[in-house]
């Protein structure tokens, strides 16, 4: 297959700055889209816009921009689902969703709400139940493989999701089948909906989890295109017959300082004197 | 009859089989749970034959997967394993999704009568009924179980299909009489009295019509091979003029076919007298065979026609 890059957006890979001006820019949309509609998960949403946005703009999916329907495109599957404030705005930038769609986030009959379930909006698979993604990207990679389709599949975790026992499923059957195209992205924030993992439910150590199920790993800091970027660059190009890992170290709430390391925003909309903090650190 | 008919599992997958040597795209993944049948797919097709693991809901995952990559894709395993293990990858990956996978569930009813509830389908049905998208057949012999496999990969949605591993006597003397566009068949026309069976039951249900036919009323058989979508219109066309129904099923009482059925004539304005009969409201504790539970409950020819006799004739 051609390896040819179709993505119309992509921002050049040392142009930190861009890529940082493109993650506000997300950033601010996902505010203003919760507060239209009074709902929405910002501080999950917020936590992994970076990853998105190396994803969508750096030239990792490799897609036709007028077809998101491509059958050679590279699959992203959103498994954290309630992250999709994020996606949708990124969705809306490409040209696949409008921005009618976005006024109508969560309300009005639209067609995108807080967990993505509409495959005709670029979405690949319905994830708003956790533990799900894994499976379904590693059967897309399967199928790749076996089409001996040169076809990348990532997929992007919650840290929280890996306690479901299907991610581990998933995991095992990957490595046994040694899926090279498969890419697990973990936004490792540390946090749940009910509070910090560490408390109740610890992961760690995560990384010699996913290593002792056959998978490789990068550990990156998850606000960092300078690491990002290399670290999808490489995932891209290995050839090599195991599934990898990148556990991205992330702050939950990102780019709000009221937001962020606080489980409270898991779930929440910010009220007016929020709204006015939190507009003006995202346009510093 | 063929030498390789032996059950439903037998004769589904033997003509799988032909379908997947011709078409490279179709898939069998299975959660660590064999089958004779199974064989030639390992040995002549191993790139198309996936054992997964005893990981249902990974299972259920990669064949939307796999789906979403091209293929046609179909999962099998002991039947509360492939349908209660990984429901919401079912209810979610598939039906939301709207995706083609085909979900092969053995040991219908009591099939597994010596291992006791964990392996027992009861409440398949169900659970099935209650998806939106889904469509389920429940065979009532080989050569039903063996057409489906030749026509299933024609559908658009999920599929769920409940084999048996018997699956003889035949019911059916040739595909033909099997009308697929209806979704049943009756056996019997312009009968007082219709038992709408689905599975093994139809064959048990054809016997307990045999001793009836000496009394006072004339019984017929439907087989109801297909309970999702239920073909209302035509089914109610067919029973209307009938003075007795009664459902009967190898499942819980408790939303299978017979509160399926029950809900069909309870909005009719008159409508023949009905009683469902099943597996009772609790889980089996006894072992034995399958004839010897099917007994206990009340389900064996000679019970089910004494108590069907017994509500005609006493109108309780």
């Amino acid at each position: 297959m051609e390896k040819k890059n179709f993505n119309e957006l992509k921002i050049k890979s040392d142009n930190l700055i861009a890529f940082k001006k493109k993650a506000r820019q997300i950033r601010r949309k996902v505010l203003d889209m919760a507060i239209g509609a009074g709902a929405g998960h910002i501080g999950p949403s917020f936590s992994c816009v970076e990853i998105l946005v190396a994803l969508y703009y750096g030239g990792f999916l490799r897609t036709k921009f007028k077809d998101y329907k491509w059958e050679n495109r590279d699959r992203f599957i959103l498994s954290k689902g309630h992250a999709a404030l994020s996606l949708y705005a990124i969705l809306a930038d490409r040209g696949i969703l409008t921005l009618s769609d976005l006024d109508c986030f969560a309300s009005k009959g639209g067609r995108i709400s807080c967990l993505p379930e509409n495959s005709t909006c670029g979405i690949e698979a319905f994830t708003g139940s956790l533990g799900h993604g894994l499976s379904i990207g590693a059967g897309i990679a399967f199928g790749a493989k076996l089409n001996k389709k040169n076809i990348l599949t990532a997929v992007l975790l919650g840290d929280g999701e890996c306690h479901e026992g299907s991610v581990w499923e998933a995991a095992i059957f990957a490595s046994q089948h040694r899926l090279g195209n498969l890419v697990a992205i973990i936004d490792h924030n540390g946090l749940s909906a009910t509070g910090i993992l560490k408390d109740y439910l610890d992961i760690e150590p995560l990384k010699d989890k996913w290593e002792a199920f056959g998978w490789d790993s990068i550990v990156v800091d998850g606000h960092s295109f300078g690491e990002i970027l290399p670290a999808l660059k490489a995932a891209l190009q290995r050839r090599v017959n195991k599934p990898l890992v990148i556990i991205a170290l992330t702050t939950k709430g990102k780019g709000v300082s009221f937001m962020e390391n606080n489980p409270i925003w898991h779930y929440r909309v910010p009220k007016e004197k929020e709204i006015i903090i939190a507009k003006k650190e995202l346009n510093k | 009859m063929k030498r390789w008919i032996k059950g439903m599992r037998d004769a589904f997958f033997n003509n799988l089989f032909k379908a997947a040597k011709k078409d490279k795209d179709i898939l069998l993944l299975t959660a660590d749970t064999g089958a004779i049948c199974h064989d030639q797919f390992k040995k002549e097709l191993p790139q198309q034959y996936v054992n997964v693991g005893i990981a249902e809901q990974n299972m259920i995952g990669l064949a939307a997967g796999l789906v979403l990559a091209g293929k046609i894709v179909y999962v099998y395993g002991i039947i509360p394993f492939v349908t209660m293990r990984c429901y919401e990858q079912i209810r979610i990956d598939l039906c939301c999704m709207n995706l083609a996978v085909n979900i092969i569930g053995i040991g219908a009813g009591l099939d597994y009568s010596t291992l006791g509830a964990t392996h027992h389908a009861t409440e398949d049905i169900a659970l099935m009924r209650a998806l939106p998208q889904m469509t389920i057949y429940s065979p009532a012999d080989s050569l039903t179980a063996g057409t489906l496999a030749k026509r299933n990969y024609e559908q658009t949605g999920p599929v769920y299909i409940r084999l048996d591993r018997t699956g003889l006597p035949l019911v059916y003397k040739s595909e033909k009489d099997i009308d697929f566009g209806k979704g049943f068949s009756v056996f019997g026309q312009d009968k007082d009295l219709y038992i709408i069976a689905t599975g093994r039951m139809v064959y048990i249900a054809l016997q307990v019509v045999k001793k009836m036919c000496f009394k006072s009323i004339s019984a017929g058989v439907i087989d109801l091979f297909r309970i999702k979508p239920l073909n209302a219109g035509m089914l109610w066309d067919a029973i209307k003029k009938a003075k007795y129904i009664v459902a009967l099923e190898e499942h819980f009482v408790n939303g299978g076919i017979g509160d399926m059925l029950a809900a069909l004539l309870a909005i009719k304005k008159n409508h023949p007298r009905f009683k469902a009969m099943g597996i009772p409201d609790k889980f089996c504790s006894k072992y034995g065979t399958r004839e010897y539970l099917l007994s206990l409950f009340e389900l064996n020819v000679d019970s089910i026609a004494f108590n069907i006799e017994n509500w005609v004739f006493n109108k309780n």
